[in-house]
């Protein structure tokens, strides 16, 4: 985990190669967005017509937009897996068929806008991945895809206001009767296990449960009671008389309820034997 | 916008010059499109960097988290670990419904460098979270097939420059903006500002020893409970004798009983009128009347059947305990006997000094001060003792009682002299004290001015150093629990004064420079 954090803050190249290259950068309406989103790869979902009336004044630009909700496959995420289908929830109100936008086009200014992409590739065989990052290009030109309204859109936005409003949770009637059970605290499962616990500790040689603890404190510094009764398996009064003998139990702050080996018993720096 | 509304047959049918883009969606949605925004007028054109390396990195705020969040703080394991502390501050959190966010190295801010070395330009792009919640973008580049393929655009990076160069704040930029028709040379407007920034670290540097002295010191002097510091004070007298000891507290209480008659008889003279109050004074030798303000058991016989001279400089004296008292009156009355025993002896010492020179006068006309002081101790003290129980055996009204306490006070008295047993250093003494009384007034009273100002003496810290080595840490402590009214900056600075005009012997123990004066032979 770490090793993979230090790893998505090494330096990466940039690949500069495609920085020349320019690009539109287009604003679309949401409701084609999330057409195109659940659109397969490489499916057509447009057509750009350019047109120039005159020589000198701008292009007249048209955007047709395709009926693409037939042609919705297979969603893919960006891992390159098969995403659920959609299709259990409610649909979502969608234009159907082609529908003419205007393609309104500005200019960037003085703004310096570039295209980065970052391509994750795993690597087979291995948990870390390497990320390609490039520049794809500087825009050029500022776009923006304005739906015309006309009677089909003015019907796709009531559409999706009533979508909206549409409450969520709705109240059922229900004409079975409905098998309810009163909520038990205890399960026979817990049963069990309840007695499985109270199994009794024995007290061991006071030599091996020393030994026990010397080991586990050169693992940790601090322990609480209860950790150390689980490791050494021996009843509380004896492990603490034990403790008493080799340890300091800490009252105050910073570890407070907790034992730590006397500083004699400690070679915490050297990572000595501590026998 | 008829001809947008117009179908494309209407188009058509204009015949005009178009062209036709097929517009799809990329087979590849593997890349993630990110839009750097570089900022107006930023010079940067990846297109014209040529072969200059470009590297780009998150940010590393990993540690920024962890102590944000107290992860990972203490070692996981060895010396200082906890065992199942992960685990424990999980359930804990838990508990209390703290919802930790994960540490993401992709919601930090990009580093990009551009160039190598130290003409590097450097940038830092921090996510720009409005734009891409209510609206889409997507990028539109060309296919080799001539068909446009619409990249979406995921995340907004707005890239600044990184600033290395030192720039005028707003405020400096202010106050140069106020007085830019004052200003000729507008190159030395930033060299200025550096060499003042220079100034400047230096005095905080400056400052920052000081500081830290200061708050090493401010440490040094711990507050203790008075029990703790009795404690202290036993073990620093230890090597004076209890016979010492108690004299000392005699004396002092002797003096306790001046303090209290002090405040008394001043009521008494304010209300009596100011002949009563002179013929009183005047009278030399009678006792009478003052023994009846002072009436106690023990009575300071020696002090008040010394000669008629002194009354004034009591009184003086007097007033002075008595201000002092006033300061201190939380204490009980024992910590401040321990605590004026310095202060005390040195009056003692005064006190004793006149009485041997009046007594030297009065026996050997011929025999000046000095030179009685001059003399060895044996000789002295027997010239004291033969002094003071002369005087005892003059005043016949004095009871036993009294005659007890005057021994004790003359083995108080060898005892000083013993500490202190240099002629040389005696007559330093003497002579400072002429000096500090030019015009024949006694020198309690000037020192008592002296000890209202600073309550540090040169003698005092003398007088520390040559019992036992100290650090400067015992000896601030030893000035500080006189509860002087002073702050400690002063006391500190008083002491370091006196230090340097000491000069004593330096030595390291155990890391802590001791200072000691050799008891001089």
């Amino acid at each position: 985990m770490s090793l993979d954090l230090e790893k998505a803050h090494e330096p990466r190249d940039v690949d500069i190669s495609a920085a020349g290259r320019g690009v539109w950068l287009v604003k679309v309406p949401k409701y084609l967005s999330e057409q195109w989103k659940t659109c397969a790869n490489g499916t057509e979902v447009g057509k750009l017509r350019i047109s120039k009336p005159r020589v000198s004044s701008k292009p007249d630009i048209v955007f047709t937009s395709f009926d693409v909700s037939k042609k919705a496959g297979p969603v893919l995420d960006s891992n390159g897996l098969i995403m659920p289908t959609t299709s259990t929830l409610p649909k979502k109100p969608t234009m159907v068929g082609s529908k003419n936008h205007k393609f309104i086009v500005t200019n960037v200014g003085n703004q310096n806008l570039v295209v980065m992409s970052q391509l994750k590739t795993e690597i087979p065989g291995k948990d870390t991945y390497t990320e390609r990052i490039s520049v794809e290009g500087k825009v050029v030109q500022r776009a923006e895809c304005h739906p015309i309204v006309d009677d089909q859109y003015k019907q796709l936005k009531k559409d999706q206001v009533q979508a909206q409003n549409t409450p969520q949770r709705q109240v059922k009637l229900l004409t079975t009767i409905v098998q309810s059970y009163k909520p038990v605290n205890d399960h026979i499962s817990n049963e069990e296990r309840k007695t499985k616990k109270v199994e009794k500790r024995s007290r061991a040689e006071k030599e091996k449960v020393m030994d026990v603890l010397f080991n586990a404190f050169e693992k940790h510094q601090f322990y609480n009671v209860k950790d150390l009764v689980g490791i050494t398996k021996q009843p509380v009064p004896y492990l603490k008389e034990i403790l008493k003998e080799i340890c300091n139990y800490n009252m105050t702050a910073p570890h407070k309820n907790m034992w730590e080996l006397k500083p004699e018993f400690r070679h915490y720096k050297s990572h000595d034997e501590t026998t | 916008m008829s001809s947008f509304q117009g179908s494309s047959s209407n188009a058509n049918s204009m015949s005009i010059p178009q062209e036709e883009f097929i517009v799809r969606i990329p087979r590849d949605t593997r890349r993630k499109f990110t839009m750097m925004k570089m900022g107006t007028g930023s010079a940067l054109d990846f297109a014209k960097l040529g072969d200059q390396p470009v590297k780009i990195e998150r940010e590393n705020n990993l540690k920024e988290y962890k102590t944000a969040n107290d992860l990972d703080l203490v070692p996981k394991f060895g010396a200082g670990s906890e065992y199942g502390k992960d685990l424990k501050e999980e359930s804990r959190r838990k508990k209390y419904g703290i919802m930790l966010k994960k540490y993401n190295p992709e919601d930090q801010p990009w580093h990009l460098k551009v160039g190598s070395g130290k003409s590097a330009k450097r940038y830092k792009g921090v996510r720009e979270g409005t734009i891409t919640e209510n609206t889409s973008y997507y990028i539109f580049t060309k296919a080799s097939d001539g068909a446009f393929e619409a990249f979406p655009v995921e995340e907004w990076y707005n890239f600044t420059p990184v600033v290395k160069y030192k720039y005028l704040n707003s405020e400096e930029a202010e106050e140069e903006y106020s007085r830019r028709d004052k200003t000729f040379n507008y190159f030395s407007i930033m060299v200025k500002k550096r060499l003042k920034k220079e100034d400047e670290t230096l005095d905080e540097d400056e400052k920052d020893t000081k500081g830290k002295k200061k708050g090493k010191k401010a440490k040094d002097l711990i507050l203790t409970d008075k029990d703790d510091w009795d404690d202290m004070e036993m073990s620093d007298d230890d090597d004076d004798s209890d016979a010492d000891k108690d004299e000392d507290d005699d004396t002092n209480k002797n003096k306790k009983k001046k303090q209290k008659g002090g405040p008394k008889k001043v009521v008494k003279n304010s209300k009596k009128n100011s002949d009563d109050e002179a013929v009183e004074e005047s009278d030399e030798g009678d006792f009478d009347d003052k023994e009846v303000d002072y009436m106690s058991d023990s009575g300071s016989s020696s002090s008040l059947s010394d000669l008629g001279e002194e009354d004034k400089d009591k009184k003086y004296d007097e007033k002075g305990v008595d201000q002092e008292a006033g300061l201190r009156n939380i204490l009980d009355s024992d910590a401040e006997d321990e605590e004026e025993e310095g202060e005390k002896e040195e009056a003692d010492e005064d006190m004793d000094d006149k009485d041997e020179k009046k007594e030297d006068k009065k026996k050997e006309d011929d025999s000046s001060s000095s030179s009685s002081e001059d003399d060895s101790d044996i000789e002295k003290d027997a010239k004291l003792a033969s002094a003071i129980f002369l005087q005892g055996g003059k005043k016949e009204k004095k009871d036993k009682k009294d005659k007890l306490e005057s021994s004790l006070t003359i083995a108080s008295e060898t005892k000083t002299e013993q500490r202190i047993p240099t002629p040389d250093k005696l007559k330093d003494k003497s002579i400072k004290r002429r000096a500090e009384t030019p015009d024949g007034k006694t020198p309690s009273l000037k020192k008592h001015k002296t000890d209202d100002n600073e309550g540090i003496t040169e003698d005092a810290i003398r007088r520390y150093l040559m019992r036992k080595p100290m650090t400067t840490k015992d000896l601030l402590q030893k000035f500080k629990s006189k509860k002087l009214n002073m702050t400690n900056e002063k006391i500190t600075h008083v002491i370091a004064q006196l230090l340097k005009k000491i000069n004593p012997e330096k030595k390291t123990i155990n890391k802590k420079l001791y200072l000691s004066l050799k008891k001089p032979e």
